[in-house]
């Protein structure tokens, strides 16, 4: 009796083994679902805040009033190493701190699949403006509302980043206003690939939340160390907008971005 | 009776047939044909093949002051098709609200050549380059959602789309498409000195337009260079900057030091009838662009070395080699091209 009963947990076991297994090796993963990104802007370790002072490693004190990026061209890799790419036209958005629905971009007609990596574009790639008008869709007139234009170029600001700030030097609040884009020399278009810590699971009942950080203070204070205190060469306010300090910014973006987690629900 | 019956039957079919006509993408290509004493066209073609109800679209929208903020100031208010596509007059061009700009109306014509746009190249591609004057607060002040809104509750404008484009939104895309086409197709190619190059009929120079002709070759084209008279390049030719409105030039879009104060080289076609002359609209007269290299060019760390040979500031004319290169750049003036129905607004 007892070798039995022994002998039935084994073949239990051993059927939820196999049962299991099976279950594994031949679950059909079709269809298509949906998956969402958060971009969760932080400065260091805080929940960024408006108007909140942060002090930079160039002994800046820095209150932010905007924060707005571009984001582009999303791929996601798949645990096979194939990629999935966001159909170019349905890949363009723009995050806004100041509107929460902007900060989740929600990706429909994902093909089911367990994914390992995403990556995506801060700003408008160069193959696009080769192109002309074609594919962009409404994205213009959606960026002429969010300022997002940089009209004078006939392009966009891919990041805009704006605030006031003091120095030992620069006593009185004094604004500053970063916009990054195409200019004459530099194309300032990035891209960022990130690693999953768990597999985004998409199917046609679970919508992935991929919740990704981004760390705004690495915008000046990053790999590059920008001054705003030098760039307000004028007492007239710090605007980068152009020259040798976009390349060194769109670096800094490279690395901001980091991911926080992913819910499979 | 019967046959009574069946035309009954027929009579909707008919009706529907020819109002699917009227409503859906009617593709009729636009043929784009270089002329043979052009260089390469720059253009990509096929991002945006013109098509009949494109260029259509695009000479309405060209023509549309209810783009701009006012609802007066279209791209033809600037753009005046017997001036080559310049506001004759103006050194600089006047907007929205009166407010005044800081450089001088380019001429519209064989814009599918240039490689850049704008005296600060600020923009490479021909689709895109109507967002700046479109949307700058001193020229149209217009807002991309508002013109959207405005073409989508009007009747003719959605027609219009559905002709042109195979999916038939009325968005920024296809607003700038359908401009891209218009200016595309604004060619000029059939002046007397075109005419001359390509050995046809009517392409007879006099002597004197000749000898300028000569005088030209060895003394401009270095940078007027081809038939369309542009290397697309941008470059300093001496003018004493304006301290009122210091235009950079091409600075602006490099950040570069050696760009300082330099603009697009222009074409030269039908020059005659885009006065005033220069980026500020300095010049009134060609003999005042001509004195000007002879006798005007200023000296500066950004002067085109071209202009400072030998310590010879500029460019030696003499009277009669002026009197020659005007004869020769009135041989530019197309007048098919300035009074071609299909590029003017009545």
């Amino acid at each position: 009796m007892k070798f039995q009963f022994k002998y039935s947990i084994a073949v239990i076991a051993i059927a939820f083994a196999l049962f299991s297994c099976t279950d594994k090796n031949d679950e059909v993963i079709t269809g298509e679902g949906n998956l969402k990104l958060e971009f969760d802007n932080v400065y260091n370790a805080n929940n960024l805040a408006f108007d909140t002072p942060y002090t930079n490693s160039n002994g800046e004190v820095v209150k932010i009033n905007k924060l707005k990026y571009i984001v582009s061209n999303i791929v996601l890799t798949k645990v096979d190493g194939t990629t999935f790419t966001v159909p170019k036209s349905q890949s363009y958005f723009i995050v806004d701190e100041s509107t929460t629905a902007s900060t989740l971009l929600n990706l429909p007609n994902i093909p089911a699949a367990n994914y390992t990596k995403v990556s995506f574009g801060i700003g408008v790639d160069q193959a696009q403006f080769n192109l002309g008008a074609t594919g962009q869709g409404d994205f213009l007139a959606l960026a002429q509302t969010a300022g997002m234009m940089w009209s004078w170029s006939a392009g966009y600001k891919f990041l805009a980043f704006e605030g006031t700030f003091t120095s030992s030097t620069v006593t009185t609040p004094t604004s500053f206003m970063v916009h990054t884009g195409q200019t004459g020399t530099d194309y300032n278009y990035t891209t960022v690939t990130l690693n999953l810590p768990t597999n985004a699971l998409v199917r046609t009942t679970i919508t992935p939340q991929v919740h990704i950080m981004a760390d705004i203070s690495k915008v000046l204070d990053g790999t590059n160390k920008v001054s705003l205190t030098a760039s307000n060469g004028m007492g007239m306010g710090a605007m980068i907008m152009s020259g040798a300090n976009l390349p060194l910014i769109t670096a800094n973006l490279s690395n901001m971005f980091s991911v926080e987690h992913v819910h499979n629900d | 009776m019967k046959t009574n019956y069946l035309l009954l039957l027929i009579l909707p079919l008919l009706w529907s047939c020819s109002n699917d006509q009227d409503d859906t993408y009617q593709n009729i290509p636009l043929e784009f044909k270089v002329p043979s004493n052009f260089p390469p066209l720059a253009y990509d073609l096929v991002n945006n093949p013109p098509t009949q109800k494109g260029f259509e679209l695009g000479k309405k929208l060209f023509y549309e002051g209810r783009l701009a903020s006012d609802g007066i100031v279209s791209c033809g208010f600037c753009h005046i098709q017997e001036d080559a596509f310049t506001h004759h007059g103006h050194s600089l061009s006047h907007g929205v609200n009166d407010a005044i700009g800081t450089r001088n109306t380019p001429s519209i014509q064989n814009l599918g050549f240039q490689t850049s746009f704008m005296y600060d190249g600020a923009t490479t591609h021909l689709d895109l380059q109507p967002i700046i004057p479109f949307t700058s607060p001193i020229e149209m002040n217009g807002d991309f959602s508002k013109a959207i809104a405005m073409m989508k509750s009007d009747a003719e404008y959605q027609k219009l789309f559905r002709l042109a484009f195979t999916d038939g939104q009325i968005n920024s895309e296809n607003m700038l498409k359908a401009l891209g086409q218009f200016m595309l197709m604004v060619t000029s190619s059939n002046s007397r000195f075109d005419k001359y190059r390509r050995n046809e009929t009517g392409g007879t120079l006099t002597q004197q337009e000749l000898d300028g002709y000569a005088v030209f070759n060895q003394k401009c084209a270095t940078c007027h260079a081809t038939d369309l008279f542009t290397d697309n390049s941008f470059r300093n030719n001496g003018l004493p900057v304006n301290p009122l409105i210091n235009d950079v030039g091409r600075f602006r879009v490099t950040q570069l030091a050696q760009d300082l104060h330099k603009f697009k080289v222009p074409s030269l076609r039908n020059v005659e009838k885009t006065a005033p002359y220069m980026h500020d609209g300095r010049f009134l007269t060609l003999e005042g662009v001509l004195e000007h290299y002879n006798s005007g060019v200023g000296n500066s760390t950004n002067l085109d070395p071209i202009l400072n040979i030998n310590g010879r500031l500029g460019i030696a004319l003499t009277p009669t080699e002026k009197t020659q290169l005007i004869a020769f750049l009135k041989t530019l003036t197309d007048t098919q091209y300035l009074t071609d129905k299909r590029f003017s607004e009545y």
